[in-house]
């Protein structure tokens, strides 16, 4: 693998050098239950899934998962045998649950999901934006066990009328003025049967830095919605006005969230929904392959809010197109693997670009889309490469 | 991982693209794959929950000397390490005051109103630039 350069990258001791302005990043191994990460922050936590690690597999294994916290005052402590679930408000009975009643008074619910941060890749921004400058290692797949967030809902009865449901977790601000990070939902999508409540990912406890003992999973969403360390259920009968749904976390409500650096006047929305995005993932841009040996490029892709349809490969800088062949199918939230056998016949440069088109038709822009915050980039990414 | 991919044979419809041949009849390596088998997910994966309590690491760095660093030191720092500042892109000073006052007046920062500018100074003076087309920076919280 050493001629794509993956290898060399994972070589790097110490810090590596993200693409961009101020991209000097230390590969850490000192955060609890975390393999190397690459720190962006340390209080409160932002690590980076190094990239090398998704040409593994499809499933991102815990201890190298990404890390995102808002909020300082993170518990290093969580004792489930005091932990609460609170289900509140605008229901027939309030419930609090314990660990044990929701593994077990429940039917346990499993989907393979995405999870990314809805500023994955802001570090590629042009103009660059202020804010988590993430390469694109600000996202993970994992299969979720947990319990369906409609049954526990359902348990606490959602009363006529219920507009939202906001779920707040164990973190807090380290200043009292600090706005507590909440999240909402609408009530059909809480209750659509596929937001569910894990307490359990790849077939382990949380890591507590991912949200143990209990996280929101919301598949095909943003995971700005996917609350860590869950430990409030509220529902509303009325809009949630929480800063963290009605300040932050906003899009223009365009397509692809895409406008031009300065425009004014452009209706804001929450973010929402994935959009697709494809990766290589053991080649990287520079890289030098041997003339006339065959190889495999491959990566991974997902459909975003709905089915990856098909990934397309180009090796001549979009010109031509052609079907990558897939990997196994995890469900339709979930990384798939792609991959294309290749034989350099010529010095090149060549220039490589992936597409992915997801099952609504769903494509991969050609042109990167922007906006202010930094959200949703899901540009087709290329690699040019050489023959030596 | 998908074993009928191991040894695939792709007869391509585009047999030659600018100098790039698909080839057939291939066998690569394939890495490790972490992917947890439906076997060991139908088994469940709570099998007893235990008190976890770690140790978050404590970040050293400081911001570097210079007009304002006591400014930073005293008021940034309270909620967040210098690492994040520091890997902003370069800003103006007009944007850094758009990033400090949104500090102040979305997270509470208890920054004196008379210190934003000498603060803003500082930041563009240790991670800054001077002019550019329109700003990028929308002041919204994330």
């Amino acid at each position: 693998m050493g001629l794509f350069g993956t290898s060399a990258w994972a070589a790097m001791a110490g810090t590596l050098e993200l693409p961009f302005v101020n991209g000097r990043r230390d590969r850490v191994t000192n955060f609890p239950q975390k393999g190397a990460m690459l720190l962006q922050r340390t209080r409160p936590p932002l690590l980076e899934t190094p990239f090398e690690v998704f040409d593994n597999g499809v499933f991102t294994p815990n201890d190298r998962f990404y890390v995102r916290w808002h909020l300082a005052n993170i518990p290093t402590e969580v004792d489930p045998a005091t932990f609460r679930l609170n289900i509140r408000g605008h229901v027939g009975r309030p419930i609090q649950l314990t660990l044990d009643e929701l593994v077990r008074d429940f039917k346990p619910f499993e989907i393979a999901a995405v999870n990314q941060c809805s500023g994955n890749s802001r570090g590629f921004f042009s103009p660059r934006v202020p804010g988590g400058e993430w390469a694109n290692g600000a996202m993970g797949n994992a299969l979720w066990t947990g319990v369906r967030l409609k049954d526990v809902l359902d348990r606490a009865g959602v009363k006529a009328g219920a507009l939202q449901v906001r779920f707040n977790g164990l973190d807090t601000g380290v200043v009292p003025q600090t706005p507590d990070f909440m999240k909402s939902l609408d009530i059909d999508h809480a209750r659509d049967g596929e937001v569910m409540i894990a307490y359990a990912m790849n077939g382990a406890l949380l890591p507590l830095l991912n949200g143990f003992p209990l996280r929101l999973v919301v598949p095909g969403w943003y995971a700005t919605y996917w609350v860590k360390m869950l430990n409030d259920i509220e529902v509303l009968d009325k809009p949630d006005d929480n800063f963290w749904t009605t300040k932050a976390y906003l899009i223009p409500d365009t397509p692809f969230a895409n406008i031009v650096p300065g425009q004014k006047d452009v209706k804001m929305v929450p973010i929402n929904r994935m959009l697709p995005r494809s990766f290589f993932t053991n080649v990287q841009d520079g890289a030098v392959l041997r003339l006339g040996q065959t190889t495999i490029v491959r990566g991974i892709a997902f459909g975003g809010d709905t089915a990856l349809a098909k990934v397309l490969f180009s090796a001549d800088s979009g010109r031509h197109w052609k079907e990558a062949r897939l990997g196994a199918d995890h469900g339709k939230y979930s990384f798939r693997q792609w991959e294309v056998p290749l034989r350099l016949s010529s010095s090149g440069p060549h220039k490589w670009m992936i597409k992915a088109v997801n099952s609504a038709g769903s494509a991969q822009p050609d042109h990167a889309n922007w906006n202010g915050a930094g959200f949703m980039r899901n540009v087709i990414e290329s690699v040019s490469v050489q023959a030596a | 991982m998908n074993t009928s991919l191991r040894n695939v044979v792709l007869i391509s419809a585009v047999p030659v693209l600018l100098g790039i041949v698909l080839a057939a009849g291939l066998t690569w390596p394939r890495t490790v794959n972490s992917e947890p088998t439906a076997k060991e997910a139908a088994k469940g994966p709570i099998q007893k929950w235990t008190k976890v309590s770690v140790d978050l690491p404590v970040s050293q760095v400081s911001f570097p000397p210079g007009n304002g660093s006591v400014i930073a030191n005293a008021y940034c720092l309270i909620c967040h390490s210098a690492g994040m500042v520091l890997r902003q892109p370069p800003l103006t000073q007009d944007e850094w005051t758009v990033e400090i006052n949104k500090m102040r007046n979305a997270f509470g920062a208890p920054l004196p109103a008379d210190q934003v500018e000498a603060l803003a100074k500082y930041l563009r003076s240790i991670n800054g630039q001077s002019t550019k087309g329109p700003s990028a920076v929308d002041g919204q919280a994330s």
